[in-house]
Parts: structure tokens; C-alpha cells; sequence
């Protein structure tokens, strides 16, 4: 019995699936154990790979403007589910991303918020737990 | 000790999913089906191959139109984590690229080139040509994702970056001309072997990669492609010869992949590709 439970295991994991798309490595881009979250309007939302992109005008107190653009997985889950049209520019939406390492106003997104409440999570693994990735 | 453990904990999670998957596909499709065969006698592997591609796949809104994409699953079930024996993922990435790295099958260069490979190895999110958004090539690209078969013709589709390939069965030579070019997925012939479709391609670049971690090659990369129709299941393989970086053959790590048995499932038209993420990169190697 050992034997063929090893065998199927063998079995398995020579069909296990490769990675299709090669993605770039976001420990090298964005600190995933750190959070940040602003609330901007969507200028234009890019379907593009490897990424797809979303930038964002964050409005100050002040008056002044803060560009953001964020990244996320692939766009296959809202394509399959004709979502891909949910993001429309003009939008306000909050959003929850990991931030860039290297300061810039960039980051992979965890969590957009609709202004009806709606959300959209697109991460890694698990949103929830920060050392996840 | 502690990466030892991880590593083990996330190659145990992955053969785990893999068997579970292995299991439940075994149980929609019928056993021992027949391969099909054309009327020259040959296999016939046209199809649609292998699973979705991207990650998200089957992924729903709830009621409320929320809706969760994990692109990978999480290391440690839920249980592992509340019962606190589960090294949680952290660098999960990078370390599963350490492993892969150490697989066994490796090319092997020669040593005039080890600085290089190891240039590649640490520098690989500057270097790899898919982050720049250039095709993977052959072999890299894999296998495809659906086959149409002609007495004279394979027509190899491919999901990403909505590739096509057109290879000659019809007993022709190398193209004198195309042999001689320098391109991504090179100058292929193919031919029966038994009921193995044997591909002989030549005619590369010297920019796409083998594999992810940075596996380089000369524009005289002699690569042979070997496809087995087994019933509803193909396997692909592919072996590496170039004899001026490597010392020996290299094989590719094979795949067995599953006929698609939805007879309304179609490619669809992949995005396209813009490279944004580089400048933004504090460290270089892949992981």
C-alpha cells in the first residue's frame, strides 16, 4: 500500500502544473508584510500583462494630487466572470496594497473597495495573514 | 533546518494538491480510452490540452458581487495554521524558486561560462526576456495549448501571447533559408517515430531562455520536441543539445498533460504585454 501511495505521488507531482505565465518576483518589488490604503479616483485601468495595472489621482487635504499605480495578478478571474468593465475611470475607490521597497508610489493590490461596499480581492495567497506570500 | 522543514512542508502541500486534482480528474474522465487515430494510422493529437492558464481559474462573486482571487494556493491548510505547526509561508516565493533550482535536472555548462550562469542566476529579474515581455521561445513555452492535426501539418496554438507554431510532417527537410535565421521558435520539421511525433527544430536566437532561472543558449540550439498522444492524455518532452555552452544534452522537465473534453472550451485572446515593473525591482534574483 506504501508502495502505491508513492507511486501516485510520484504520479502527481510529475503532472503537477507548472506556472504558465512567468510573473516577476514581488518580494523584490513590494514589502508584503507592510499595508497601505488610500482612497483615489481611477484615471485609467490597464489591462495589460504581465499585470494588470490601475493608477489612481489621491486628492490631498491640501489641495495637492498624489499619482499612485498599482499592480495585481493576472485579470483572469474577472475576465472569465465578465467583471472586466466593473473599474471604470472616474471611480473613487479605496484601496488596500502592499507598498513598494523602494518608496515609490507604487503597490500590489490586496483589496479594492467600491463606494457601495463591494469588494474586489486580488492577491497572492492568503489576504489575511501579512507573512503570506 | 527550519527552510529544510519548509521546503518539505510546501513540496508535501503541492504533491498533496496535485493527487487531489490527479483524483478528481481521474474520476470525470473515462478510463482507458483509446488514442484516437487518423486515417493514415497515425496518433491524432489535435485538442485542447491541459488546464486554464493565469491563475483565478473558476474563481466566483458571491451574492454581493464581492469577489476573492488568490492567484496561489496558501502553503499550510487553514489547520496547520491554528494548530500553529505550519512555518507560514513567508518567502514562500522565493523559496520554492530555491528549490526548483536545486531539482536534478539541470544543464550543464561549460566552465567558461559558470560566471555567467551565475550573473543570470543572481540577476535574473533584469535579465529574463519574459519580464521584458519577449516571447518564452521554444523550449521554455512548453507545450501547447491546443494541436491541430493535418496529413501534412501540426498546427501548435498557445494560450499565451496568443502564439501559433505551423510545423511540416510531411517529410521535408530543413527550410535552407529558415534554418538559418535567428528567431524565438526556430525552424521545425517533424516526423513519426513509432507513435511519437518527433519535432527537430533549429534555426534560434540566442535571447530566449531554456528555463526560468536564467538558462541561456547559443543561436546554434538544436532542440527536439517529442509529443505522445496515450488515450486522452499527452506527454511532452523536450531535449536541449548545444554544444557551444553545454556539455551535455539537456532534458526538460516533461509534462502530461489532459485532453479537454469540453467540446464549446476556446482559447482566449491573451493581453497584451507592458513591462513596468523592472525599475522598481531592490533585489534581482528570481524567485
Amino acid at each position: 500500500m506504501k508502495k502505491i501511495f508513492g507511486l501516485l505521488a510520484i504520479v502527481a507531482l510529475s503532472l503537477a502544473a507548472k506556472p504558465a505565465v512567468a510573473h516577476h518576483a514581488l518580494q523584490a518589488e513590494f514589502d508584503t508584510a507592510k499595508r497601505g490604503e488610500f482612497t483615489g479616483t481611477l484615471t485609467k485601468f490597464a489591462m495589460i500583462n504581465p499585470h494588470v495595472r490601475w493608477f489612481f489621482d489621491e486628492k490631498k487635504a491640501d489641495g495637492s494630487v498624489v499619482k499612485w499605480e498599482i499592480t495585481g495578478a493576472g485579470p483572469q478571474a474577472l475576465r472569465q466572470n465578465g467583471m472586466t468593465r466593473i473599474f471604470q475611470v472616474g471611480q473613487t475607490l479605496k484601496v488596500s496594497f502592499a507598498p513598494a521597497r523602494d518608496g515609490s508610489n507604487t503597490g500590489r493590490v490586496v483589496t479594492f473597495t467600491f463606494p457601495d461596499g463591494r469588494t474586489i480581492t486580488m492577491y497572492h495567497e492568503d489576504p489575511n495573514n501579512p507573512n503570506d506570500l | 533546518m527550519h527552510q529544510f522543514n519548509r521546503f518539505a512542508i510546501a513540496a508535501a502541500v503541492a504533491a498533496a494538491m496535485s493527487f487531489v486534482s490527479l483524483h478528481a480528474q481521474q474520476n470525470a474522465q473515462p478510463q482507458n480510452v483509446p488514442t484516437p487515430r487518423t486515417a493514415d494510422g497515425h496518433p491524432d493529437l489535435s485538442g485542447m490540452w491541459g488546464g486554464g492558464f493565469g491563475g483565478g481559474g473558476g474563481v466566483k462573486p458571491d451574492e454581493k458581487g464581492n469577489l476573492v482571487q488568490l492567484t496561489r494556493g496558501r502553503p499550510c491548510s487553514k489547520q496547520q495554521f491554528d494548530l500553529g505547526n505550519c512555518a507560514p509561508g513567508i518567502n514562500f516565493e522565493r523559496d520554492s524558486g530555491v528549490t526548483q533550482r536545486m531539482g536534478p535536472e539541470i544543464p550543464m555548462y561549460k566552465p567558461e561560462f559558470w560566471e555567467k550562469v551565475q550573473d543570470y542566476d543572481r540577476n535574473g529579474t533584469q535579465y529574463d526576456p519574459e519580464f521584458h515581455c519577449k516571447p518564452s521561445g521554444v523550449p521554455r513555452m512548453g507545450a501547447p495549448s491546443k494541436i491541430v492535426q493535418t496529413p501534412t501539418e501540426l498546427i501548435f496554438l498557445y494560450a499565451q501571447g496568443n502564439v501559433f507554431r505551423v510545423i511540416p510532417i510531411d517529410g521535408r527537410p530543413h527550410d535552407p533559408i529558415k534554418s538559418q535565421d535567428t528567431t524565438w521558435y526556430g525552424d521545425a520539421v517533424g516526423k513519426w517515430d513509432g507513435d511519437t511525433m518527433v519535432i527537430d527544430i533549429v534555426g534560434f536566437n540566442d535571447e530566449s531562455w531554456i528555463e526560468w532561472p536564467g538558462w541561456f543558449h547559443s543561436n546554434n540550439m538544436h532542440v527536439i520536441e517529442k509529443l505522445t498522444r496515450t488515450g486522452n492524455t499527452l506527454k511532452w518532452e523536450a531535449i536541449v543539445e548545444d554544444p557551444d555552452v553545454l556539455m551535455a544534452p539537456f532534458h526538460v522537465e516533461g509534462r502530461t498533460l489532459r485532453l479537454n473534453l469540453n467540446a464549446k472550451a476556446t482559447l482566449t485572446e491573451d493581453l497584451p504585454c507592458e513591462e513596468r515593473d523592472s525599475q522598481h525591482m531592490v533585489t534581482h534574483e528570481r524567485g
